[in-house]
């Protein structure tokens, strides 16, 4: 079971091994009186105790389909095939043509009168079949939908009375819940007699109190402990079996099982077998102990040995599959061999054929632990592994065994020759103090002492002491039961956590601490959403294909044991892989676009958890580019982030890598800056160019411009405080200036030196024109002047604009233009 | 008598004014002129006694002013009527010029909005690793090794970084490594650094080894409330959970409880909220139930407590969890876990 996100296909949020168990409205009414509707039921025990999944009503009343006694069989006259028969449904006796063999006079078998719809479609008419008239129609089981049974007509118990309505000879009208047993509650509550307990301490607390409470004679289930001469128990693993009870039995006979045992086995989802093999498992689902019988001839020299498998043990099974097993494994063996595998699935040869007549019944209990990884490594799954591996109460071994004897003594004759019990270390009830205001505490409600106490009574246990602490004594049916706090879960759940009122926490004042990072992270989402950039969220993990088409492989990746495929093997130590698929997959809608990822990396630092950085990584795609006309347009979108966030000056520097043709890597060698914040100088990251046979690899045919930002280091370059500055008093001057310089001076070296040349006097320098022009690159400046204390004077405006000149050709041997 | 002619010709002026269609300068000619009759009056003034003098002067300065106010207001007038805005007319209706803007996930709205209505309840956001160790993902909440909830959590194991499988212990800690299965070990973190009273919430993203499908997802956000006190009670619980749901969907909404099993918690419940579509009367939403199923909590199992340095039995408190993904869903119908994250900017820009 898994983690469902979405709440219309799946309930089950989260996954905790739950079994689902259907159960017969009609056998729980049986052991529990109930007064309650099935939907009545499926309410009480979804709020109190389990939830209900399903409730449908199963069943047919076979409406105009009569018990009817075969009085004449003849046969026709005009087909070999066919019989003629007379049939005495009570109020008349009628004339049917029938095709089948296998019946004989005073059978008795189920009429479909003339009318009659049966649930496979068929209307029965009045017919004349080969000259002869038939008023109905015997009936096989498929044609009243009991099964895929066409072997012959059914025949039905020879006590019958004649003219009964079929629907009530076969009572099959019930209603099944289909309920999700917690796993902590799988030791008792899969079970019909556990699921009665709920409901009749629910019943008798919730919607009657003066209800009578019903007796299902638990504890009386004591076995006759003869000793058998014909069987012995050994356990030899005694770590991991703590109970093997086997009995003797002898002269069975072998069979179908009668329909009540078959209809009960069937609405729980199991398949009959035959009379033996379906009294374990109605066994099985009526107190939750798995059960086995062996067929006695298979059981070499009368001894059961309970023991670990030896390593590469070979063992034929009954599903038709042969295992190998292990030490790990815990196998019933006899003085030979293998003969089942503990807890989880009988042996082939040692099962139950039509002519066995001497059998080794088996009830026992294994270690919880064991049994799980025996059927994980085997991967099977059972209704007995289910059971056994949520641990189940010893004690119950004993009182299954009577159940099962009992039954297959009714339904398959035979009787007990003897039993071998072997229990060395008796599980007793017990004793768990608690405290009664804790109960209300932690509930936050006052349910009254007397509610408490009628409560845990119900639910079988034994109370003592005084108030406010009292003692309770737990039945060994209740394992999960160990501390006070599993005792308030049973007192709440009962009482009804409805019923407990909604409260406001008695405040403290305290403030919470802010989660800077936090605040700080979604500020930057919503500036670059404010910019134009849209948020994509991608996996952590990406493959060996995206590692080596990023070049990432020289970097040092954590590595999944169990990926789920390929594609998902490595941690990822970049978004960028991520990225480039958003932008391969969106240039098939979209032609101009921006996104961006706020998620981890995960950076192996040798420690036994790597270091986790959060990166912020944005992708710019225009539909035309010249002249790296994406570049600057998403270096313009980190001047923008970097200024609203509180960073004044951010620095590009160039990384020419192109020189290294080896160094063949994920950025463009000749479109790609170092990023720093120039104010407190820290290295933020990096922009660029994806490299062109990088994007080829992703097919992509534009131009991306990448940047990959730091978190944490942008955080830690927010300049703090800003400072007033004063409002200018006096007007500022634009001065323009225009030069041809040679290509390899960078427009930054010259703003850089307009700045430094001018002093205080520049207060802002603006690139407004730059073109290339054979080797050299022609660039022009608004530069903005400007005093604190007095308006310029024409003649300093000139003299400073020649001093910049004359120090950008000094040191840049720049050709002014004019 | 005097007083009586001034105010004849400011009537009159006035007067004039009002009715006039585009005559203004001959009005003010007439009336203000230099040549004007108003102003022969004035020139008269200087003949009378000084308290007439001051009289006629204020009431004649008086009719002066609001016959000039009156042109002024009628000139603005007859401008604004002879403006022809019928030549500037637009069609409303065209299009208008967008400012391009982008699209916060809705994963991270959501989260947004989450930890927005808890940061007003009082509590703190904390964070943690999304790669584990062992002990804080499972030992330390009370999943032992071979505890049936454990292979039900298909865990994502790390190698070791020197690629083999890692299982290692430290101080009696398990350091094997995994991607976390829930927000769960940062409860544990949290804990053993801070003492109660303490209010917490936990977003953040896990993982569970499952195939993918428009219901489920290896890659999800889940949410974590810790709440730990010394008289914390599952009244409280009620009673946030109700604020909160109440807040994030618009609406008043009723919480149930029902019994859980979770190995951290004791009592365990697994809640629902009455059905966000039908308001509990049923429908396809709920399956006819009037609940729609949210998540697990319950009260923090001792257990946990104790792997958090804390004494037994000293506190309580409550843990709940629920998924990001299945709130959003839910809230905005969503019909495809996996949309989440395709990176897909046609799903991504609806929100």
């Amino acid at each position: 079971m898994r983690a469902c996100l979405k709440a219309e296909t799946c309930d089950l949020l989260d996954n905790f091994n739950y079994n689902f168990m259907k159960f017969s409205y009609n056998w729980l009414k049986e052991l529990t009186d109930t007064k309650l509707s099935p939907e009545k039921l499926r309410e009480i025990i979804t709020l109190h105790a389990f939830e209900v999944e399903g409730l449908e009503a199963i069943g047919n009343d076979f409406p105009g389909v009569v018990v009817g006694k075969i009085l004449e069989i003849a046969k026709h006259p005009n087909a070999d095939k066919l019989q003629l028969t007379i049939v005495d449904i009570g109020k008349e006796k009628m004339h049917i043509v029938c095709g089948a063999k296998n019946i004989s006079v005073g059978d008795m078998v189920p009429v479909a009168t003339v009318g009659t719809r049966l649930p496979n479609g068929l209307e029965i008419k009045e017919a004349e079949i080969r000259g002869e008239k038939s008023f109905g129609m015997l009936c096989a089981k498929d044609e009243l939908g009991l099964g895929t049974d066409h072997a012959g007509i059914f025949i039905l118990d020879s006590q019958t009375k004649i003219g009964m309505p079929f629907g009530e000879y076969l009572d099959n009208r019930d209603s099944v819940l289909d309920i999700d047993i917690l796993p902590n509650r799988a030791h008792d509550a899969l079970s019909y007699v556990g699921m009665a307990r709920e409901i009749i301490a629910l019943e008798k607390y919730l919607v009657d109190r003066k209800r009578e409470v019903f007796d299902y004679d638990y504890e009386g289930l004591k076995l006759d402990k003869k000793k058998s001469k014909k069987v012995k128990v050994e356990i030899e693993a005694g770590d991991l079996c703590s109970r093997y009870i086997a009995v003797f039995m002898e002269n069975i006979n072998v069979q179908e099982s009668p329909m009540w045992i078959q209809n009960r086995l069937q609405v729980s989802g199991i398949r009959p077998v035959n009379n033996i093999v379906d009294a374990t498992n109605y066994v099985m689902l009526e107190l939750g102990q798995p059960l086995h019988a062996f067929d006695a001839r298979e059981i070499d020299g009368g001894k059961i040995v309970v023991r670990r498998a030896k390593k590469g043990e070979k063992i034929a099974i009954l599903d038709g599959s042969t295992k190998t097993l292990t030490e790990e494994n815990l196998v019933i063996a006899d003085e030979k061999k293998a003969v089942a595998i503990a807890g989880v699935m009988g042996g082939e040869h040692s099962g139950i054929n039509a002519d066995t007549t001497n059998i080794v019944l088996e009830s026992a209990n294994f270690n919880a632990t064991s049994i799980r990884r025996t059927r994980t490594s085997l991967t099977m799954k059972t209704d007995a592994s289910d059971r056994f591996e949520k641990e189940i109460d010893p004690n119950l071994a004993e009182k299954a065994m009577v159940r099962l004897v009992e039954i297959i003594e009714h339904i398959a004759g035979g009787e007990m020759e003897g039993a071998a019990d072997v229990y060395p270390k008796a599980i007793k009830p017990w004793k768990i103090k608690l405290d009664v205001e804790y109960v209300n505490r932690l509930l936050g409600e006052e349910i009254p002492f007397k509610n408490i106490t009628h409560i845990l009574e119900l639910l079988g246990m034994r109370i003592s002491g005084k108030i406010p602490s009292i003692t309770i004594e737990v039945p060994t049916f209740r394992i999960d039961l160990k501390t006070q706090e599993d005792l308030i879960e049973e007192i709440g759940r009962v009482f009804g956590y409805e019923n407990i009122e909604p409260q406001p926490m008695a405040g403290n004042l305290i403030a919470p601490r802010i989660n800077h990072e936090r605040f700080f992270e979604r500020k930057i989402k919503e500036t670059l959403n404010g910019l134009g950039l849209d948020e994509v969220y991608n996996y952590s993990f990406y493959g060996e294909k995206d590692k080596s088409a990023c070049k990432l492989e020289k970097i040092k990746h954590l590595e999944l044991e169990n990926p789920m495929n390929p594609d998902q093997q490595f941690m990822r130590v970049s978004l960028v892989p991520g990225i480039l698929k958003n932008v391969r997959d969106n240039l098939k809608n979209y032609k101009n676009f921006s996104i961006f990822e706020v998620g981890r990396i995960y950076l192996p630092v040798g420690k036994a958890l790597p270091e986790e950085r959060k990166k912020i990584t944005m992708a710019v795609i225009l539909e035309q580019d010249k002249d790296g006309g994406t570049f600057f347009a998403a270096k313009g979108i980190l001047d923008s982030l970097c200024s609203k966030i509180g960073i004044t000056r951010i620095e590009f520097s160039e990384i020419d890598s192109s020189s290294d043709k080896m160094a063949f890597g994920l950025w463009h060698p000749t479109r790609r800056a170092n990023v720093k914040a120039a104010g407190k100088n820290i290295n933020i990251g990096y922009i660029g160019e994806i490299n062109p046979f990088v994007l080829s690899q992703f097919k992509i045919a534009k131009r991306v411009v990448v940047a990959e930002i730091d978190l944490e280091q942008l955080a830690q370059s927010v300049e703090e405080n800003k400072e007033f500055v004063s409002l200018r008093k006096y007007p500022t001057v634009m001065r323009d200036i225009s030069m041809l310089v040679d290509k390899k001076i960078k427009a930054g070296e010259i703003r850089e030196e307009i700045r430094r040349a001018g002093g205080e006097m520049v207060i802002d320098v603006e690139l407004f024109d730059a073109f290339s022009k054979e080797n050299k690159n022609s660039l022009a400046y608004h530069i903005e002047m400007g005093a604190a204390d007095r308006t310029l004077e024409s003649s300093e405006i000139d003299e400073m604009v020649r001093k910049i000149l004359g120090d950008l050709e000094k040191k840049f041997a720049i050709v002014t233009r004019r | 008598m005097l007083a009586k002619k001034i105010l004849g010709i400011r009537n009159e002026a006035l007067e004039k004014i009002r009715n006039s269609q585009g005559d203004l300068f001959e009005l003010e000619k007439k009336y203000l002129g230099r040549k004007s009759e108003f102003v022969g009056i004035l020139k008269t003034l200087k003949d009378l006694s000084p308290e007439e003098k001051k009289k006629i002067g204020e009431l004649a300065n008086k009719a002066k002013r609001e016959i000039m106010e009156a042109l002024e207001k009628k000139k603005k007038e007859i401008e604004m009527f002879s403006f022809d805005f019928e030549s500037e007319r637009i069609d409303v209706t065209m299009p208008g010029k967008k400012r391009e803007y982008g699209h916060m996930h809705i994963l991270s709205a959501v989260q947004k909005d989450i930890e927005d209505i808890f940061t007003s309840l009082g509590f703190e956001i904390a964070d943690g690793p999304e790669i584990e160790i062992e002990h804080y993902n499972f030992d330390a909440l009370n999943i032992p090794k071979d505890h049936p909830g454990r292979d039900m959590q298909d865990t994502f194991w790390l190698k070791k970084e020197n690629g083999k499988a890692a299982s290692d212990k430290k101080d009696g800690r398990s350091e094997r490594t995994l991607l976390r299965t829930q927000t769960s070990p940062v409860q544990v973190r949290y804990m053993e650094k801070n003492t109660p009273p303490l209010k917490i919430i936990v977003p953040g993203r896990t993982f569970r080894n499952e195939a993918t499908d428009a219901s489920h997802e290896h890659t999800f956000n889940q949410f974590e409330a810790l709440v730990v006190g010394t008289d914390v009670s599952v009244g409280n619980f009620k009673y946030i959970a109700q604020k909160f749901f109440s807040e994030f969907f618009g609406q008043k909404l009723s919480v149930r409880l029902r019994p859980g099993y979770f190995p951290f918690v004791e009592p365990g419940f697994e809640f629902d909220i009455s059905c966000t579509v039908c308001s509990g009367e049923g429908c396809s939403s709920c399956k006819h139930t009037g609940w729609l199923e949210v998540g697990g909590c319950g009260m923090v199992n001792q257990n946990v407590f104790v792997s958090a340095g804390y004494p037994k039995n000293a506190y309580q408190g409550f843990a709940w969890g629920f998924g990001l993904e299945r709130l959003a869903m839910m809230k905005y119908k969503i019909s495809d876990a996996r949309l989440f994250e395709s990176g897909d900017l046609r799903f991504i820009r609806q929100f």
